[in-house]
């Protein structure tokens, strides 16, 4: 009843492609929006909740662009980190060495990561699943020794480079709040960009290719050309990313994109449900919230509850974090194993016929 | 000219351990299709269970030894019925995903047992070098090696000679033709897997009496990567010569290169070198060509 | 289905305590610290913290500082940047007016908000070199040795009591990472300077694989000394290769991280025989204010923990007293209540701080926030580590010279 297509009908074919047909679906995507838009506001003074917002923010746009490699276009990449990387150094060296200002250092970060990405994406042709997947940890691997040795592009000994706060117009961006919004623009556009890619002729060529690369290429679809833009358009969002937490943070840093982050990417990718740029956005929110939602639950229960302070268990509590971590992802991946995307569907899919139960 | 010998040396030595870890990531993929991202991590579980047993006062070495094995193949049951037998069927990324859990999950429960310092895992191997003219024979790698060789010929044995290695054989080739000439395919599964954890004790032992027991021993585990790639996904023999190689030309690479570059080769030349092969054969050295049909 | 309700109460219940904090009593000064006890550097982080805990503990115990109590908040950063600026928000939002970061790469990220948040951070022993200029890093205090002034100290010993002179061939052998590859200008200028020959050699991350590097330092290069400069478990492991292959570890001088009972434990102490590591803070049980948090643990007759006294947990009490003394300084010389700008001012106020040998007189000043650059080097006999130098500092002109050249260097960018 809720969900309810009934008596919703396309008079054009631009209102048939629509992503958000539904009456429903728009009165939701406006509030969502405006959510975003102004209950930052209400938190103005609380720092601390913001950043974490930031953070969620910024890990989804790189997850975005994984899930557009290895959920549409199903090539495995553990070089999530480097190419992020690229394009936080790029933005870095553009911004601080030649003082670029911000926005053209992301769009250079993102161009930059696109052709690195591109280039480490050729062996696609020749090879396919894990034998890919360790192919792209090995450019993860060389991307960060070249950073770190290369003094030209890692900034020195220290193989970090320190940037201002971005600047538009006299308007400096130097707030957690003010910093949010700027995240929510890229956020934004990476978001609605990615939607309306996927649904695209090369989303739809992407997905051939995933499927039935074989008989994709039988029909006409140039693997070649597309496995590469995926790469590309996928190493573009993680540069991006990348070049977004440069300015976030201020400095460029190599060790803040490691194989360990790589990782963490791959894991909201197919947490949140391979294939489904929401479920990327939920898979970040999953995997950056975690963490932080068990240190703080766990030492609140621990303390108000059995009294104990935190130093007499601080080591156990840590490491009891990281075991929860890895149990619920075994548990939600046995549970639903495509992910939170697909839970989301099961939860709209109630509502169609409710209260009915057929 | 014995800086070289040297190098080889020492690189062919520490390439038949990386071949150990990688038997263990082989064997499961060849009979269950299952990529093990947790290899590293049960080394690392079986290192500390060794390094604690070892501790115990009394505990001669050989009973550790028979204890350790007999654990790692009940833990490669248990995980297998507990965690993989859920998974059957399930895409390929989400089985990988299950893994790294799990190499979360045993991870913090090794800290939380047995605390955050690292331990050592003694052997009773002298650490001081023989001198052999030119050369320096150090005694703990060349036992290190042997003990590798010796569960590298077994697992060779036992596959090609024992029936249970021959139905697990079948069962990596067909799943379907296993079922119909009996062969029970849920037990070669969970006997893949306890031999893995076989092979995670003796990875186990080694590596921990080298590199000290604690959570960053799971390390080693990212080697297995370029060694089973260079040998092929399922190929024992290839896990073997791709150790060997993987060892050499790190040796050798990072030797010759280090001071042109300013160090850090020893990282990334495997993997050049493992792209450069799978251009040329795709599925590694002695891997098994997969036909595509549409 | 009933008992999840409870359950999911509880957790709820346990989120929405944790996301509101926990705020300060009117008389509490908020200290915060962040530490990594499940990352890469957790042998150190295991020790290191409870140091921090136990010292401000004590402090508490003996009725505070100027009646005032401490409050210690901890939380994990797992080494890893995006947790530490979490952990910094979270821990300035619970009202924190001081705090000991950890990590080198979480230090780099945090300066910026220490300055424009107000709130010193502490860096002991990491972080950036040359953040002992307190006029470019006005609220950042290395507190002790930076690497810059161990790779000093660490040279001059070898001059001055190693026997190495022009000519002489001298060895690196650090971990590839920026902290790992920081004391390397140093160690050439210094090289140059003095006329020896020097190779340096770097370890990969994680740092679990050196043979190829230590083979060719001991046969290849065959010099007289090495300095190593190692973190996690590649200090232990250096420490087996460099015996694997013949090499006098009495030849062998490791910078601070590499320096822990730990490493030589699990190397096998009699592998590590005669093993010299930099220190910058005493070790062992032996002094006043280890006997006084011994006391305190019999006192609540509870066993004393096997790690008081050892190496990282020291480090960890060094810090916490340091704290302390600035807060006593900042609350008699600037009265409450208390901020992060008067906390800097009154660390730029210590002097002559030894804590009862402690440490080496340690002086702060606007310029030299690091205190000295004052080393002590160990080394390892039998199963414990004896001192083998007095406090001294080394080359302490050429790491004031790298310091300036660093703000030059910076002052050019556009």
């Amino acid at each position: 009843m809720i969900n309810r297509e009934s008596g919703v009908f396309q008079t054009s074919y631009q209102g048939d492609m629509a992503v958000y047909p539904l009456p429903l679906a728009k009165i939701a995507l406006g509030l969502t929006l405006a959510a975003l838009l102004l209950v930052p506001l209400g938190l103005a003074g609380n720092d601390h909740l913001l950043s974490i917002l930031n953070t969620i923010a910024l890990a989804s746009i790189g997850a975005i662009g994984l899930n557009i490699l290895n959920g549409y276009t199903g090539q495995i990449s553990l070089g999530q980190g480097a190419f992020m990387a690229v394009g936080g150094y790029t933005a870095a060296i553009l911004s601080a060495r030649y003082g670029m200002p911000f926005w053209f250092g992301i769009l250079a970060g993102g161009s930059m990561a696109a052709l690195v990405g591109a280039l480490f994406g050729i062996p696609s042709l020749r090879i396919k699943g894990l034998y890919l997947a360790v192919a792209t940890l090995a450019a993860q691997l060389i991307i960060e020794w070249t950073i770190n040795h290369v003094p030209w592009i890692g900034g020195g000994a220290q193989s970090s480079i320190y940037v201002d706060s971005p600047r538009l117009l006299g308007f400096v961006f130097n707030t957690e709040l003010r910093r949010y919004y700027l995240i929510l623009v890229f956020f934004l556009l990476a978001y609605f960009g990615a939607q309306n890619l996927v649904r695209s002729r090369v989303g739809r060529a992407f997905i051939a290719i995933r499927d039935r690369d074989v008989a994709a290429e039988i029909i006409g679809v140039n693997i070649f050309k597309y496995k590469l833009l995926a790469f590309a358009v996928s190493s573009f969002y993680a540069g991006v990313a990348g070049a977004l937490w440069t300015y976030y943070l201020r400095i460029a840093n190599y060790e803040n994109f490691t194989l360990a982050v790589s990782v963490e990417y791959l894991t909201m990718v197919i947490i949140g449900g391979l294939g489904s740029v929401l479920g990327s956005v939920l898979g970040a929110i999953f995997i950056k919230l975690l963490p932080i939602a068990l240190d703080l639950t766990v030492i609140s229960i621990a303390k108000n509850v059995f009294g104990i302070s935190y130093e007499n268990v601080a080591n156990f509590l840590a490491n009891f974090q990281l075991l929860v971590f890895g149990a619920l992802i075994i548990l939600f991946l046995i549970v639903e194993p495509e992910g939170l995307a697909r839970l989301w569907e099961n939860v709209k899919r109630y509502f169609r016929l409710w209260p009915y139960s057929y | 000219m014995a800086f070289f010998l040297d190098l080889i040396t020492n690189g062919l030595l520490v390439g038949l351990m990386y071949s150990l870890v990688a038997v263990g990531f082989v064997l499961i993929y060849k009979a269950t299709s299952i990529m093990n991202f947790a290899q590293g991590d049960l080394v690392m579980f079986a290192g500390y269970i060794a390094a604690v047993m070892l501790g115990l006062k009394g505990m001669p070495i050989w009973l550790m030894v028979i204890l350790l094995c007999a654990g790692m193949v009940l833990l490669g049951f248990v995980l297998e019925r507990g965690i993989l037998r859920p998974m059957v069927g399930q895409p390929l990324v989400s089985v990988i995903m299950v893994t790294i859990g799990l190499s979360f999950v045993l991870q913090g429960l090794v800290t939380i047992i047995w605390g955050g310092s690292t331990r050592e895992l003694p052997l009773p191997v002298r650490v001081a070098p023989y001198t052999l003219g030119p050369a320096l024979i150090s005694p703990i790698n060349l036992v290190a090696a042997l003990i590798a060789l010796l569960f590298l010929l077994a697992f060779g044995l036992f596959f090609t000679r024992s029936r249970l290695g021959v139905a697990m054989r079948a069962v990596a080739d067909d799943q379907q033709a296993s079922m119909i000439v009996g062969i029970r395919v849920s037990r070669v599964f969970a006997l893949s897997w306890a031999i893995a954890g076989l092979a995670a004790a003796a990875g186990g032992i080694i590596w921990g009496n080298m590199l000290g027991v604690d959570r960053l021993l799971a390390l080693v585990g990212l080697k297995v990567f370029p060694v089973v790639i260079l040998g092929g996904l399922d190929s024992i023999g290839g896990a073997i010569v791709g150790g060997l190689i993987m060892g050499a030309v790190e040796s050798v690479a990072s030797g010759y290169l280090d001071p042109y570059v300013g160090g850090g080769t020893k990282d990334f030349i495997p993997y050049v070198l493992m792209i450069l092969v799978l251009f040329i054969k795709p599925h590694g050295f002695f891997g098994h060509e997969t036909i595509e049909r549409v | 289905m009933q008992r999840w309700r409870g359950f999911r109460g509880l957790v709820m219940a346990g989120l929405m305590l944790g996301m509101l904090g926990s705020p300060a009593l009117a008389d509490e000064i908020v200290i915060g610290g962040q530490c990594d006890r499940t990352g890469p550097t957790q042998n150190v982080g295991t020790k290191l913290c409870p140091g921090v805990f136990d010292y401000v503990k004590l402090v508490n115990k003996n009725g505070g500082i100027k009646g005032h109590t401490l409050k210690y908040i901890e939380v994990e950063n797992a080494y890893k940047t995006d947790r530490g600026v979490e952990a910094y928000e979270r821990l300035k939002r619970d009202g924190a007016v001081v705090m000991l970061d950890y990590g080198t790469p979480i230090v780099y990220a945090l300066t910026p908000r220490h300055l424009e948040d107000k709130i010193p951070g502490l860096t002991p022993g990491f972080g950036r070199a040359d953040s002992t200029d307190g006029k470019r890093f006005p609220y950042i205090f290395p507190v002790a040795a930076s690497y810059w002034s161990q790779m000093g100290a660490a040279m001059h010993h070898m001059k001055a009591k190693g026997g190495v002179k022009k000519g002489s061939k001298v060895a690196f052998l650090f971990y590839d990472n920026p902290a790992g590859r920081e004391p390397l200008n140093i160690f050439k200028r210094i090289c140059e300077m003095e006329g020896y020959e020097c190779r340096d050699f770097a370890v990969p991350p994680p740092g679990v694989e050196m043979s190829s590097q230590v083979l060719d330092i001991t046969r290849r290069m065959q010099p007289e000394w090495v300095v190593t400069h190692l973190f996690g478990k590649a200090p232990s492991i250096s420490i087996k290769e460099l015996r694997k292959n013949a090499f006098p570890l009495e030849k062998v001088v490791s910078l601070v991280w590499g320096a822990g009972e730990e490493d030589m434990q699990v190397a096998g102490w009699d592998t590590a025989q005669g093993y010299l590591g930099m220190q910058f803070a005493g070790v062992g049980r032996d002094f006043p204010v280890i006997q006084e948090i011994m006391k305190m643990y019999q006192d609540e007759k509870q066993e004393v923990p096997e790690h008081v006294g050892s190496v990282y947990y020291n480090r960890g009490v060094l810090v916490s007293a340091l704290i302390a003394e600035g807060v006593r300084l900042a609350i008699e010389q600037e009265g409450l209540p208390m901020t992060g700008e008067k906390m800097q001012k009154s660390f730029e106020r210590i002097k002559d701080f030894t804590l009862g040998g402690f440490l080496p007189p340690l002086t702060v000043t606007p310029n030299d926030h690091e205190g000295g650059g004052w080393v002590r080097l160990y080394q390892t006999k039998g199963e414990k580590l004896v001192p083998f130098t007095d406090w001294f500092q080394g080359y302490r002109d050429i790491v004031l010279d790298e310091v300036k050249k660093a703000e030059k260097a910076e002052e050019k960018k556009p």
